[in-house]
């Protein structure tokens, strides 16, 4: 072993690798104690691996920078989207979710308050009276949410959905179970809380599925936040004809009323089934370039 | 370069350790730049697949990213990050899954004396005699000490590098120890 090297023993005092051994080390021609020596050294010596460094093809350094850098600056990922990957929902799936304005914690602050004010409602005015009211409140939330999950100006991601590569009625779907299922947890927690309901209590489970149903089967036809406009007035129309005053109770959250919302959220499914070509192309979502043209006519 | 000094010494190392910790991507950067290269240098002397080294060395600054604020050692930072890279290597060497390993390992590294004892062995190795018996120690019984002198590996660790079962790992040690006082002594 004739090229085997030993290491630079300087005088005392600071030692230090020189370019030679340095490079003698990256061929792997130093013996095992000046490799060591060299190891043990150059790690805690700025000046020693600057020396080093230059041993280093630079391209390989600027690509794994550029790299580097390029993952580190991609947006943090939220306490939701972590969840959801760990739930195992797919990387891409999860990032559009939890980029729903819906599923953000101003949103849900909201939901829980107005669910809150219901409940508090019911607890201090006379019992039947606020509880219909929190009844025709529930089903309300899930619907703000299907009308802020979703068009341009409200959803910061609408262009990256536009350009994901999961058709948008997949993700419409996506976004609708999740906003109504997250309504629905806080609508449930809430309704435990209400004053001598009972099983009534749930009733306006059904037609907070039927509503949302109903709006996404409107966003076919018109923008979504119309669609929703039009479900939620329905809604309340319904309620306020169909309430009784020795009570107050409506037949909506009866036997009757609720297997009708049942059939009607089935219905409005078979239509969002049936229509689901019109979620594809990006008309039932840009309401600006319409507008823009109205405008320009 | 950037605002962080350019000087040597771990102070200005672990200025930037913190300032990575708290989000900083120009921090973040100028590590790079500071140690990369060494790492990828000093990685080659392990394996010859100049690939795996780059993939190695941008998984450990990733760990970096993440966890900088796990660095609660007096030593160099120059140690630490060999000590995350080298037990990265050891993941994928062994084909394993690394995630939950690497956590585990680095939830239980030795960071804070790791440096000052590869200083020790520097300072040994000054002295012809040492280089000498060392230089002439078998191939095997080098490789354990480098893997657990100056990698600064756990047994379990180095016999994980070296494919050997752990109570071989220790008694190489304890043969190589005993070998370099042989030489010493008869120098």
């Amino acid at each position: 072993m004739a090229d085997v090297v030993g290491p630079g023993t300087g005088a005392a005092g600071a030692w230090h690798a020189d370019g030679e051994l340095l490079a003698v080390y990256a061929a792997g021609r130093l013996d095992v104690a000046g490799t060591w020596s060299v190891e043990a050294h150059v790690t805690s010596c700025a000046g020693c691996r600057e020396l080093a460094g230059a041993l280093v093809e630079p391209e390989r350094l600027r690509r794994g920078r550029a790299e580097l850098i390029a993952t580190v600056d991609m947006p943090h990922t939220g306490v939701a989207e972590r969840l959801l990957v760990r739930l195992g929902v797919p990387d891409h799936s999860a990032r559009l979710l939890a980029a729903t304005p819906a599923l953000r914690g101003s949103w849900l602050l909201a939901v829980a308050t107005t669910l809150a004010f219901a409940v508090l409602a019911a607890r201090l005015g006379s019992g039947p009276d606020a509880s219909l009211a929190f009844l025709t409140v529930a089903p309300l939330l899930p619907l703000a949410g299907i009308a802020v999950a979703y068009g341009p100006g409200i959803d910061p991601t609408y262009e990256i959905g536009l350009a994901a590569p999961m058709r948008s009625f997949k993700l419409l779907l996506l976004r609708a179970a999740a906003v109504v299922g997250a309504a629905a947890v806080l609508a449930a927690a809430a309704s435990l809380a209400l004053p001598g309901l009972g099983p009534g209590a749930a009733g306006w489970l059904l037609p907070a599925l039927a509503l949302t149903a109903c709006s996404l089967a409107l966003a076919t036809l018109v923008e979504p936040l119309r669609a929703t406009g039009i479900s939620a007035a329905a809604w309340v129309a319904a309620v306020l004809v169909t309430v009784q005053q020795p009570g107050p109770s409506s037949v909506l959250f009866a036997v009757r009323g609720q297997a009708a919302f049942a059939i009607l959220g089935l219905l409005a499914a078979v239509v969002v089934l049936l229509r689901r070509g019109r979620f594809e192309s990006d008309r039932a979502f840009d309401t600006t370039p319409r507008f823009a043209v109205r405008r320009l006519r | 370069m950037s605002t962080y000094p350019d000087h040597t010494g771990s102070g200005g190392d672990t200025e930037l350790l913190a300032a990575v910790a708290e989000g900083d991507p120009e921090a973040f950067g100028t590590l790079y730049d500071r140690h990369a290269s060494w790492l990828m240098l000093r990685l080659r002397r392990r394996t010859a697949d100049l690939d795996l080294v780059d993939q190695i060395v941008q998984d450990t600054f990733l760990v970096v990213w993440r966890d900088a604020g796990r660095f609660r050692g007096s030593g160099a930072v120059g140690a630490w990050l060999w000590g995350i890279a080298i037990r990265r290597l050891l993941d994928v060497q062994r084909g394993e899954a690394a995630q939950g390993r690497l956590g585990r390992l680095l939830g239980r590294r030795r960071a804070p004396d790791a440096a000052s004892a590869e200083e020790q062995a520097l300072a040994a190795l000054e002295h012809r005699d040492v280089i000498r018996a060392l230089n002439r120690l078998a191939p095997e019984l080098q490789a354990v000490l480098q893997a657990t002198v100056l990698d600064g590996l756990s047994t379990r660790e180095a016999a994980a590098l070296l494919g050997i079962p752990a109570g071989t790992v220790k008694t190489r040690a304890m043969r190589a120890r005993a070998r370099l006082r042989e030489e010493l002594a008869g120098a």
